[in-house]
């Protein structure tokens, strides 16, 4: 456990290393939450947006600058720990990949600990959207002086276990970046980001529950929007658990076969 | 001790035979290979490109699964008990890849020896002893970008001691270096085996590298091993032609006669060239060493000798002597 512990330590401080080697990306981090916001928001803005509008059945006129606001902060959550996904061929190119799976070290934490990287990143992103939500946008009703904690957590979990499945299908090919135009953008648009789910029709219902950020939007919003109770939460909490889990063994099997297939081809050195 | 048994790599590789038509087909990369690695002792792989020199490597090192055949190391089978085979081996290829360029040098071993389950001070303490080891102590704490090509490689020498393995591979280690920096490597390698006890296998282009440092040598052509022996005795056993050049100032008929009656003899061939400054050069190739009876013979016509040099076969005429004769 200790071993463990200390190469998860390691690798997220390697990914953080390589990956901040300039100030201006914590600048960057600053200005970035805050541009998307005012996008979303503006986006809606020439639209009617009052209590006769479609709109107003799933979240009240008055409550979508902080719906959109926790929406880009599980949604920019997600990105920066998924990141790590797509820097896999950075590994493939420097040679670095056959230099980790040569030692013994647990793939599993090797996986997690490139996501987890970006927790400062994570943290600093928090703290943005607490700032921006007390100082301009007010309406936060949060469950107790626990949610923005339980809030952060569930971001955390569910994004790194969502970027740990997204590496292991990097490790199967260099040409699996297609994969994440493909899961990105339909997330962005289904996972509630910036429309409700329940505003969906069936088919794009049945998508957005594939994705789980979805769920831990859900979430997020109980917590700090309708202060709702430990209690009324449970069994969305549930369903993310369950969802988390499937990731979780549908990584380690796929990383299980990932490491075979490159043990067979030698696809390890390809980039 | 490694063993590698009857080891034999397949590929399959994907040609394109249209716009959206694929065939496989199968290249076999290694074929029925066997040798050991023993402490202490270097042993060379040596091939012309596409002997299947790397791929072996990658095998041993758990890198690769072989197709058939079986690799124990200390009695482990690096497939099915690969967690432990990997704690003991490592490996070091030449160029400038597998390191981390914006990580200075000290914090690429530690990440890589966080790899192997070393953290706090016994891994400070390692890196510590590697870093000044490979005299690369002054710029620890310098990113690895700024490092020049042999200090990568020195780098590179340390991140693969970190887990002080007991089987090492190198893989063309001193590919591109400066010739004072790859002789320092070469004394390094060789302190690994000769004091550290550990068991070495290189592969390299450079062949004066593998008859410098290798005990024994094994040359692979096509994924087949030709031959195993002593670099001394791979270049005796094959019998090669031994070439002498003598210059001499004049060459009379009756000289070069006896040139031609002597080399016949000896079942070689003479070749005599006029050189720029007006001397002669007599070049005599066969299987037997010629340089006694030609003294004499010279001694026997008074012709002074100018200058004298015998080439004698080397490993790189045995690798490509080989590969002709297998037709590579």
């Amino acid at each position: 456990m200790r071993q463990l512990s200390s190469y998860l330590w390691a690798e997220i401080q390697k990914e953080h290393r390589h990956s901040f080697h300039s100030k201006m990306i914590y600048f960057s981090l600053l200005v970035w939450p805050v541009i998307m916001f005012v996008t979303a928001y503006y986006s809606f803005a020439p639209f009617r947006m009052g209590p006769d509008s479609p709109l107003a059945r799933f979240v009240a006129a008055e409550q979508l600058p902080l719906f959109l606001l926790t929406g880009y902060l599980g949604y920019i959550f997600y990105w920066c720990l998924v990141q790590s996904a797509w820097q896999m061929s950075f590994e493939r190119q420097a040679g670095t990949m056959e230099m980790i799976f040569i030692s013994p070290v647990n793939r599993l934490a090797f996986l997690y600990g490139r996501s987890l990287s970006s927790l400062v990143e994570g943290v600093w992103l928090f703290f943005c959207f607490v700032l921006l939500a007390l100082l301009f946008v007010g309406g936060i009703h949060p469950s107790g002086w626990w949610a923005p904690i339980l809030a952060f957590l569930i971001l955390l979990v569910s994004a790194v276990v969502w970027g740990g499945f997204l590496s292991v299908l990097f490790l199967f090919s260099r040409d699996a970046s297609f994969l994440y135009t493909v899961l990105d953008e339909p997330m962005l648009i289904f996972s509630g980001v910036r429309l409700p789910p329940m505003a969906f029709p069936l088919w794009a219902k049945v998508i957005s529950f594939c994705f789980p950020l979805t769920y831990a939007l859900q979430l997020v919003r109980g917590l700090l929007m309708e202060g709702e109770t430990l209690l009324a939460l449970a069994p969305k909490v549930g369903l993310l658990a369950a969802v988390l889990l499937l990731l979780v063994i549908t990584t380690i099997v796929l990383l299980k076969q990932a490491e075979k297939h490159m043990k067979e081809t030698g696809n390890m050195v390809m980039y | 001790m490694l063993i590698v048994e009857n080891v034999r790599k397949v590929y399959r590789v994907k040609e394109k035979t249209g716009w959206l038509m694929r065939k496989w087909t199968e290249v076999e990369a290694v074929s029925d290979l066997s040798f050991r690695m023993e402490p202490g002792k270097i042993i060379g792989l040596l091939g012309i490109n596409g002997a299947g020199k790397t791929t072996t490597i990658k095998m041993c090192s758990t890198l690769l699964t072989p197709t058939s055949g079986s690799i124990t190391v200390d009695g482990y089978d690096a497939v099915r008990d690969d967690r432990f085979v990997k704690s003991k081996v490592n490996m070091i290829a030449g160029g400038e890849r597998m390191l981390y360029w914006r990580l200075t040098g000290r914090e690429n071993l530690q990440y890589f020896g966080s790899l192997y389950g070393l953290s706090g001070e016994g891994l400070k303490h390692r890196i510590d002893a590697l870093l000044l080891q490979v005299g690369l102590m002054d710029a620890a704490d310098t990113p690895v970008e700024r490092y020049s090509k042999g200090m990568k490689q020195r780098l590179q020498i340390a991140r693969g001691l970190i887990n002080d393995p007991r089987y090492l591979f190198l893989d063309e280690p001193t590919l591109g270096l400066d010739a004072p920096i790859a002789r320092q490597l070469r004394k390094h390698v060789k302190e690994l085996a000769s004091e550290q006890g550990k068991a070495i296998l290189l592969t390299s282009h450079y062949i004066h590298e593998v008859e410098e440092l290798c005990d024994e040598v094994y040359i692979i052509n096509k994924g087949k091993l030709v031959a195993h022996d002593t670099p001394a005795n791979l270049t005796q056993s094959l019998n090669l032609e031994t070439t002498l050049h003598v210059v001499i100032p004049a060459l009379s008929d009756s000289l070069d006669h006896d040139l031609r009656q002597l080399a016949m003899r000896y079942g070689g061939h003479r070749l005599i060239t006029e050189t720029d400054d007006k001397t002669w050069e007599v070049t005599l190739r066969g299987e037997n060493d010629m340089t006694t009876p030609l003294l004499s013979l010279l001694a026997a016509h008074h012709s002074p000798v100018l200058r004298l040099h015998t080439q004698q076969p080397s490993l790189e005429d045995v690798i490509l002597h080989m590969a002709d004769r297998r037709g590579a």
